[in-house]
């Protein structure tokens, strides 16, 4: 059998401030764990070194403002790059699949990124999904996101997109950051029913994750068929993270990854730095390479953690139910709002910057075609703490884009540079022909990304 | 004047080096069975009679390491281990005599499960019950906290003064539970054995009045004194790839980058020079088909030597990977890359004309002899290359876990390709130009590996991890206080290291080279808890590096 692959970068030499929860220290006890046990050494894993991700990777994603270079550090890079390399070694069929055990993460960054927000620039998943399309083709993409906190970011960047069902569980936006993830966030007009939100009551443990994952994630994904399956694998569930309040175990988490079989598995949060990190990544690796895992337990272990209240278990059955229906009515949604003969749907969106303290303000325009997913163009405010502003524009074209979608953004681009005294930066991504320009509306330049 | 040995597979070589020059050199069958004999036959024919008191040094490389791992002519021992979390213990299964332990510590030397009096008392009276003599108790984290390793051991000691027991964490410090399992048990099975064949070679040494040092060659490239051998037998292994690497380095002294190719009949190992750095193993030698804790050169034995077997398959030449026995020139059995070479390079091994009639047999055509000849060495090269070539690949891509590892990418470019052995004069220079760079072959490459033994100096390695929470250091399989200096600054660390280090090198008498030290990890991380600094975590390495002798200058060539 094909061995397991794994980046791991701790990043041994970068932090977001030194006594942040996203620092050195982090993956210290990880490196520590994983190095005593030896298990590289095993037949079943290969590491790979990361690479670095290139503008245009990052381009191909995101819109960076004012430039990629300004949000993606060389941290950033190589993080990001570590799941890039994980995609480059699946396909190419040397792994049976791979887990990119990196730092930063990357799940809360949005297609436009202004700054940092919930300890992340760029969301590594999310190019590495566009990195998939463009160098190998690959259509249909599952990605579930196990983090503790709601994985808004990537939920944005594949609102509009049918091709990518994006599912989420996470304790309840009313009682922890991001403070989104409800059941009525189901995706674009176009692509409604895939994107899932399973908030989850506070102190769900091992058997609630697992009863989620056996009775709505696991049907569903079969349903939707797709050629990989993606874990954006946070690790702040656990019973001693410090930023959250969950019940779930090192064991519960193998036991998921086991059941859930991602192709690729991609680190988020998770900040229990020494109770919980250690045995989690363990797990995961374990159970990706088929190890036995039955002898993995943390320090203080307590098999009744695993245990789910009355209560908390109707409430997860409740959320199923309604998921369910979602997930059932999903092809009558979405025609539904195609017949409403609109050629463009808007909506206002307001964005907050936890680390950098940024507000954004977004319109969001989408055009409702009736053979593809739209492009879609976002004019966006960002004001800084400072009282800095910055306005851009940014028309992105998907990559399952119909010719007339590609003249009409190409058209609307050239259209608003010449307006060129309302935006500090517009922005062109074709997806579909894998073209991205930044235009400077100061000294009227236009630039490829390369 | 300076004597080296390396014993190899199948021949043992043998050099004397008095200022700078190679004064004596010889090469002998190696008798597997009676290396003593050889080893003192080699003596005999390099030194003169009475001349033993001239001799300042001795070094000598050895297989017996390996010889005796791949034939399992060994003590029985058990093995005991304290697994905690983690991995399944029962796959590591290394022994028949094989005991899992509850207990557990964990990284930061914390006890998680202390271990259970009866069940190791139980442990050793099966152990006894057995017939076994020998036992190793290894556990996990233990080079961060020793105590469960000595409880256990305290506790079958007591139960049975007579066993000999050896405890991981006097083994090995760095990090990697099931090597360290494996060094150890490997290193209780072999220490005996060894220190019988050191009290032979100590015999035969000082029976003929060399009252000089005797050192063994050591897998990382340099040496150790035949008495701290009696400890460490497992780091003798491999150490003649490791010698002709040195001695690749004894020949060239420079900053350049060499792949260093070393012909032997049944194998060529590659092991690379980086700007004057002998490259060592990301991950330790392998011994039984296991990784261990041996620190080790970066070397790669590729199944190609000058007495491989070359036959016609589909119209393709192949050659080896096996050996039947030695070249057709000397009466061997097949036709073999030797009598390509004796047939292209003017005739002068054995009888060529045996040479010639085994080749013959692989063309119906007896005119295209030299063009088979030809093709042979096209292939044995095209071979070579594509492994010197992935070995650069694979040291490329190395793991690294820092940003700035990865922005400064390492990157290979060879300046030369150093041949040891005796068929690199023919392989040497045309593997060069094909790889695009320098070729460089002496009249000593054939002795290489010798003369690699006779100059490479000792080597001596530490790894200190410090935890100001828990006001404790561990280094070389010891937990000790840290000393109380205020808030621990990395250069307290460093100094600390630099102590420890300066004891153990006057401990194992080479304090002359303590002064070659360089720190090769420095790794620092605040302990950060409820937003306040708690502690710090300090990983730090020094080492005096393989090098050659104080005084050594270089060889005439």
């Amino acid at each position: 059998m094909k061995p397991t692959g794994l980046v791991f970068f701790p990043a041994f030499d970068w932090a977001i401030s030194p006594t942040h929860p996203e620092r050195e220290e982090r993956l210290l006890y990880t490196r520590d764990q994983i190095f005593e046990e030896g298990i590289m050494d095993l037949p079943q894993i290969t590491e790979y070194q990361p690479q670095m991700a290139t503008d245009r990777d990052v381009a191909r994603t995101h819109f960076c403002v004012p430039t990629v270079r300004d949000q993606a550090t060389d941290a950033h890079r190589i993080s990001c790059g570590g799941a890039l390399t994980i995609a480059d070694a699946l396909m190419r069929g040397e792994i049976r699949n791979g887990f990119a055990l990196v730092r930063p993460p990357g799940h809360h960054s949005m297609r436009v990124s202004h700054g940092n927000r919930g300890f992340c620039n760029i969301n590594n998943e999310a190019i590495m999904v566009d990195y998939l399309r463009h160098r190998y083709n690959v259509k249909r993409i599952a990605i579930v996101d196990t983090d503790v906190h709601h994985g808004d970011g990537t939920q944005e960047i594949f609102w509009h997109d049918p091709d990518v069902l994006f599912i989420s569980f996470h304790q309840d936006g009313r009682t922890l950051y991001p403070g989104t993830g409800f059941t009525n966030e189901i995706g674009g007009p176009l692509a409604q029913g895939y994107t899932l939100n399973v908030p989850l009551p506070p102190g769900t443990g091992d058997q609630g994750i697992l009863y989620v994952l056996d009775h709505l994630v696991l049907p569903v994904l079969k349903e939707f068929n797709p050629e990989l399956v993606v874990n954006s694998a946070g690790q702040d569930n656990h019973y001693t993270d410090p930023l959250a309040n969950m019940r779930f175990t090192a064991r519960g988490y193998a036991e998921l990854n086991r059941r859930l079989a991602p192709d690729i598995a991609v680190l988020e949060g998770g900040y229990s730095v020494e109770t919980a990190l250690p045995y989690i990544n363990m797990g995961i690796i374990m159970a990706m390479a088929g190890i036995d895992y039955q002898y993995l337990y943390e320090p203080d272990y307590d098999p009744g953690l695993a245990q789910e209240s009355r209560k908390g278990m109707e409430i997860i059955k409740q959320i199923i139910e309604v998921l369910q229906k979602t997930w059932r009515d999903r092809d009558k949604l979405v025609e539904n709002a195609r017949n409403t003969r609109e050629k463009f749907y808007q909506r206002h969106k307001y964005i907050y910057y936890d680390t950098d303290n940024v507000r954004e303000q977004q319109l969001e325009t989408l055009r409702l075609c009736p053979t593809c997913p739209g492009y879609l163009t976002i004019d966006s405010l960002a004001r800084f703490a400072s009282g800095f502003e910055n306005r851009v524009c940014c028309v992105s074209i998907p990559w399952q884009a119909c010719p007339i979608c590609v003249r009409d953004a190409n058209e609307h681009y050239e259209a608003i540079k010449k307006r060129h005294d309302r935006h500090e930066f517009i922005y062109l991504q074709d997806k579909s022909n894998d073209r991205f320009l930044r235009y400077e509306c100061q000294t009227r330049k236009e630039f490829n990304i390369e | 004047m300076l004597v080296g040995i390396d014993v190899g597979g199948t021949f043992t070589d043998g050099v004397v080096l008095a200022d700078g020059e190679v004064v004596r050199w010889c090469k002998r069958r190696t008798d597997t069975g009676r290396l003593q004999e050889t080893i003192e036959a080699v003596i005999d024919e390099l030194l003169p009679q009475g001349s033993g008191r001239e001799v300042e040094r001795i070094v000598l490389s050895t297989t017996l390491i390996t010889n005796l791992l791949a034939t399992g002519q060994l003590e029985k021992a058990a093995l005991v281990v304290i697994p905690g979390s983690g991995l399944n213990p029962y796959e590591l299964r290394l022994a028949d005599n094989y005991y899992v332990l509850q207990g557990g510590i964990d990284f930061r030397g914390r006890e998680i499960t202390p271990i259970n009096r009866s069940e190791v008392r139980e442990t050793a009276r099966k152990i006894k019950q057995a017939g076994i003599r020998k036992v190793a108790v290894v556990g996990k984290f233990s080079q961060r906290n020793p105590s469960q390793e000595e409880q256990v051991a305290s506790i079958i000691h007591n139960e049975y003064p007579d066993l000999d027991i050896l405890m991981g964490h006097r083994v090995s410090g760095e990090l990697n539970f099931p090597r360290r399992a494996v060094t150890t048990y490997y290193t209780l099975i072999t220490r005996e054995h060894w220190s019988r064949f050191a009290d032979e070679i100590e015999k035969v040494i000082r029976a003929r009045q060399i009252t000089a040092p005797i050192e063994i060659m050591k897998a990382d490239g340099g040496t150790m004194s035949l008495d701290a051998s009696r400890q460490m037998p497992c780091q003798t292994a491999f150490s003649g790839p490791a010698a002709s690497t040195m001695g690749a380095f004894a020949l060239t002294m420079d900053d350049k980058t060499s792949v260093v190719v070393d012909i032997g009949g049944t194998t060529t190992d590659l092991s690379f020079i980086l700007q004057g750095e002998p490259l060592h193993a990301s991950k330790g030698a392998k011994l039984g088909g296991r990784y261990t804790h041996v620190k080790a050169l970066a070397v790669r034995s590729v199944a190609l030597g000058g007495d491989s077997v070359i036959r016609i398959q589909d119209g393709r030449i192949t050659i080896g990977p096996d050996r039947k026995g030695d070249a057709a020139c000397f009466g061997g059995p097949a036709p073999t890359p030797t009598d390509a070479f004796n047939l292209l390079e003017g005739r002068k091994l054995g009888d060529p004309e045996l040479s010639y009639r085994a080749m013959a047999g692989l063309v119906k055509d007896e005119t295209k002899v030299a063009d088979l000849a030809r093709a042979v060495v096209e292939e044995f090269i095209d071979m070579l290359c594509r492994n010197i070539q992935e070995m650069m690949r694979s040291w490329e891509q190395e793991p690294a876990y820092r940003v700035w590892e990865i922005v400064n990418r390492r990157r290979v470019k060879l300046d030369r390709v150093v041949g040891i052995g005796a068929p690199a004069a023919i392989v040497i220079p045309r593997l060069a130009s094909r790889m695009g760079c320098q070729g460089f072959v002496t009249r000593l490459s054939a002795v290489g590996n010798a003369l690699g033994a006779v100059v490479a100096r000792p080597t001596l390695q530490l790894t200190l991890h410090a935890d100001t929470q828990t006001g404790t250091y561990s280094t070389d399989g010891q937990v000790k206080k840290l000393p109380n200096l205020g808030r621990i600054q990395m250069k307290d660390i460093k100094e600390l290291s630099e102590k420890e280090l300066k004891f153990l090198a006057e401990e194992k008498g080479m304090a002359d080279y303590f002064s070659e030290r360089e720190f090769f990890l420095e790794e620092q991380f605040n302990v950060i808890r409820g937003w306040t600094t708690s502690g710090r975590i300090f990983d730090v390495g020094i080492t005096i590096s393989p090098g050659v002798i104080k005084g050594f200058k270089g060889v005439k060539i």
